[in-house]
């Protein structure tokens, strides 16, 4: 979303609030490292939907994930990376400041090999599919999009590892609830129900309880929390 | 033993673009295309669809137990109709129309 059309934002969040979707991540379309509070406390104001934050890495190689990745520290909000680089892709996966590896794009899809998607389970980081391309009009366009999704939602699965199915969705309209997605994904994409809730609702709560706990001094690592 | 097939009622509601009229008939050509496109012949013959009510920006369907996820894909599938933006998206499924009628009054409140 574009953080200075305030406009687009509202019309947005009016038509996820008629939709009935009560929880949503939002992302600057800019670089846009820090959210300020001020913005915050105005969405806060618009709508009654519980709003998290996150921001995506796109480096243009190594080099630049290296430098930009520094910034990061004890960020705040999610932090995702999306690229199609590969060796990018298995230092965000290795990496504990990155929470999400995002592959929005059917192009970019295909670039997700076994090797990632074994590194984010080791890691206990999560990998982002998202499903905006199946709404796209042309029909070879679409069924060349679902055969790509899942495709590598198999491979995701195959190998155990926690994905999150993500809307993502550019256009208004597009917009569609999360329990039509489920729909979808079950009798187009072929994944069990149980599976499907999993990576549109527990694998979320599960990211933002992460985040949560990276904010929380007390806790040293996973399963050490400190007692005073 | 062969299982008995039961009904399932949806209710969905319709958010349009622009504020234009639409028919019975333009909603169940627009539900019977997605569920043709998305699904085929194959499952389009088991759904037993049929519109039981459509107001200004809801509507009730009734299908077959067995393809309840189909008829809701197919609905979140429909992105247009008359050549306009909507979003069609279901808002409760239930296995009596008293339920379904419950959901609407209190919608309408």
């Amino acid at each position: 979303m574009n953080f200075d059309d305030l406009n687009e934002i509202k019309e947005k969040l009016e038509l996820c609030e008629k939709l009935g979707i009560k929880n949503l991540i939002l992302e600057p379309k800019d670089d846009v490292q820090n959210i300020s509070l001020e913005f915050k406390r105005i969405i806060k104001n618009i709508t009654k939907i519980n709003i998290y934050y996150r921001h995506t890495l796109k480096p243009d190689n190594l080099q630049d994930f290296k430098k930009r990745i520094k910034r990061f520290n004890n960020y705040p909000e999610i932090l995702s990376v999306e690229t199609s680089n590969k060796d990018i892709q298995i230092h965000a996966v290795r990496d504990s400041r990155v929470d999400l590896i995002s592959f929005s794009h059917p192009e970019m899809i295909k670039t997700l090999t076994n090797g990632v998607i074994s590194l984010a389970k080791q890691n206990n980081s999560f990998i982002e599919l998202s499903l905006s391309s199946i709404m796209v009009k042309n029909r070879s366009i679409q069924s060349k999009n679902f055969r790509y999704l899942y495709r590598f939602i198999y491979k995701v699965r195959n190998l155990k590892a926690n994905y999150i199915l993500s809307g993502d969705f550019n256009e208004l309209f597009d917009i569609r609830h999360p329990r039509a997605l489920i729909s979808i994904c079950y009798t187009l994409l072929d994944i069990p129900l149980a599976e499907i809730k999993r990576a549109f609702k527990e694998n979320p709560v599960r990211l933002l309880k992460k985040i949560e706990k990276r904010q929380n001094n007390a806790i040293l690592e996973n399963g050490v929390k400190l007692i005073k | 033993m062969v299982k008995i097939e039961r009904q399932r009622y949806i209710i969905f509601q319709i958010l349009k673009e622009e504020i234009f009229q639409i028919d019975q008939q333009e909603i169940l050509r627009s539900i019977w295309q997605s569920i043709w496109r998305y699904f085929g012949m194959r499952e389009a013959n088991k759904t037993g669809l049929w519109l039981l009510e459509l107001g200004e920006d809801y509507g009730i369907i009734r299908c077959s137990n067995v393809t309840k996820e189909v008829v809701l894909t197919a609905l979140a599938l429909i992105k247009e109709v008359k050549s306009k933006n909507v979003i069609i998206s279901p808002i409760k499924t239930s296995g009596t129309i008293k339920a379904i009628k419950k959901i609407k009054n209190l919608k309408n409140k």
